[in-house]
């Protein structure tokens, strides 16, 4: 068996084929691309000038709005694709595969596919960038575009761990996944400013660390703006980790490991369950 | 080739299936029988590999593996009661994609196609296919590889009679082949046409195991002859009774239920008594009344 023909590969390419087909794949690269476009535009537009910002300027400003889309385009797209009807799932959870190789290769098909709807959105608008405003900062764009791909790589596992409970129906996961997206990308964020205005300095920065490094959203935000902004970020949350770990190398390395963390724990805990699940 | 060990499946608190102990042998077609819910689907699933058994354990192949391994599904096709694909694929995807998964050759799929009449719209969507069509690519889809053991779920259920035409064809020559099927069905017809064994299910235990040659005895012991006779001579039916003891007179016919072998000494003790036969006809025995017979007596 060539590695082509394993099964990961005929699942992820599989699962490939169909998120490239499916239309909320289409529209995610379309309206990724359209806010990329309108964000590198609209920096200038504010400040009452014209034309677009460099590749630097659109990453910092488009941090915040990968993470607010991202997350829940992989949530609901991982969703979708893995809680597939139920005569579909029989069939093809009974072929002589492990449950493991199924579920790997699907999410690793679904990766690609949002990965190239990333580099299509970004790219087209990273295109028009470079046309109007030179490559200047274009090191900041890729992080920005490495950054996209983790926390896609991180919220298709999250996603895998809602869908791969067998019984649980389609819209019970997506619901789920929403409020999984709610929680992690608002409402903690809210809750663990409110919390640190309430504390004094040493341990509201705690608090801020800790935050950053547990809720994965944060983390990759922060991952972004260091990797971008450097030792110069600002952001309360960066400026407390970057005290907290005395330099960009440290921050860098916990943040690294955070982000491992959340995408291997939730990818261990989908193995866990779809090997457990009655089909 | 199939073998389950007290197996159980317990949902929530509902019992699906009770410590069922049963073996299906290699080569065998069996049909498992039951009212909804009495848990067919759940055997059948169980078999598959799909679902974990609460109690008990279900074994494939030979040698036996436990059924949730991959290395057991090697030997098995399953078809399921819903059958379903991806709409976005076409017919021909979706037969390409299991062929590679199960490292069939290539040239399976223009043949299960061909089986499937599935050749003119194998380029087409799913999404665009019938629910027979749909049902047709599934059965295609179990064909793919040459194994062992077969395992439909009301595989008849959405067939057009050419489809139901082709399916009892395909699960004839499996047969002949030694391969072994396992099927779901309320077709009775499926039962009586395609199964060497039927198993009968009621609330998720076992009722009856009958061979095709039990069910024969069993259908036949519920046959039926009924005779007008040209005049009625006194003491005849006592004389009958003493052949066939349920035999009695429903106004100018006398019906004598019992098996086909007692019906020429009936006749022997009519003609014997000098009477003419005006009219004759006799059943056989019926399945569905059989089956309606079994399930009442578990399940009053």
């Amino acid at each position: 068996m060539t590695l082509g023909s394993s099964p990961v590969a005929l699942c992820a390419r599989q699962e490939l084929v169909l998120a490239a087909r499916s239309r909320w794949t289409q529209i995610f690269a379309a309206v990724f691309g359209a806010l990329a476009l309108a964000v590198a535009a609209s920096g200038y537009v504010l400040s009452g000038g014209g034309g677009l910002e460099d590749y630097a300027r659109t990453a910092t400003s488009l941090a915040s709005l990968v993470i607010l889309l991202v997350p829940v385009t992989a949530l609901v797209i991982g969703i979708l694709a893995l809680s597939s009807d139920r005569g579909a799932t029989e069939i093809l959870f009974s072929q002589p595969v492990s449950r493991r190789a199924i579920l790997f290769g699907r999410l690793l098909g679904l990766f690609v596919a949002l990965a190239a709807a990333q580099a299509i959105g970004l790219g087209g608008a990273g295109l028009v960038i470079f046309w109007r405003a030179g490559s200047s900062g274009l090191s900041a764009y890729a992080i920005l575009f490495a950054g996209s791909l983790v926390a896609t790589a991180i919220f298709l596992a999250i996603a895998a761990v809602l869908a791969s409970g067998g019984a649980v129906r389609r819209a019970r996961a997506l619901a789920i996944a929403l409020i999984v997206w709610f929680g992690t990308v608002i409402l903690f964020d809210v809750a663990v400013l409110a919390g640190a205005t309430l504390l004094r300095s040493g341990p509201a920065s705690r608090l801020l660390v800790t935050a950053v490094l547990v809720n994965p959203a944060d983390a990759v935000r922060t991952a972004i703006l260091l990797g971008i902004q450097g030792p110069t970020a600002f952001g309360s949350a960066s400026l407390a980790l970057l005290r907290f770990t005395r330099g960009p190398v440290g921050a860098g390395l916990l943040l690294g490991a955070s982000t491992l963390f959340w995408i291997l724990v939730p990818l261990a805990l989908a193995v866990r369950r779809i090997e457990r699940a009655d089909l | 080739m199939i073998s389950f060990e007290d197996f159980g499946k317990t949902y929530g608190r509902r019992a699906a299936v009770r410590s069922l102990t049963c073996s299906v042998l290699a080569g065998e077609a069996v049909a498992l029988l039951g009212p909804n819910g009495s848990g067919k689907t759940t055997t059948l699933k169980a078999a598959a590999g799909l679902i974990r058994p609460t109690s008990g354990r279900v074994r494939i192949g030979d040698p036996p593996r436990d059924a949730r391994l991959p290395a057991a599904r090697r030997a098995i096709s399953y078809l399921p009661q819903k059958v379903a694909f991806p709409d976005a694929l076409t017919g021909r995807e979706v037969l390409e994609f299991y062929r590679a998964l199960r490292g069939a050759a290539a040239e399976r799929v223009p043949e299960v196609l061909k089986f499937a009449s599935l050749n003119g719209s194998s380029s087409r969507g799913v999404a665009s296919y019938s629910g027979g069509m749909v049902q047709r690519l599934g059965l295609a889809v179990a064909l793919l590889p040459d194994a062992p053991v077969l395992m439909l779920d009301e595989p008849t259920a959405a067939l057009d009679p050419d489809g139901l035409c082709a399916f009892y064809g395909l699960v004839e020559k499996r047969r002949a082949e030694g391969h072994t099927v396992l099927f779901t069905s309320h077709q009775l017809g499926d039962v009586e046409r395609l199964a060497d064994r039927l198993l009968l299910l009621v609330e998720g235990r076992l009722v009856a195991s009958l061979t095709q040659a039990e069910l024969g005895q069993r259908l036949a012991e519920r046959g039926v002859m009924r005779l007008r006779l040209d005049r009625d001579v006194p003491g005849l039916l006592g004389k009958i009774r003493q052949v066939a003891p349920t035999a009695t007179r429903a106004g100018e016919e006398l019906v004598v239920p019992g098996p086909a072998k007692d019906r020429p000494r009936v006749l022997d003790i009519v003609r014997a008594n000098g009477v003419g036969i005006v009219n004759l006809v006799a059943s056989e025995g019926r399945l569905d009344v059989l089956y309606r017979e079994l399930v009442a007596e578990d399940h009053p």
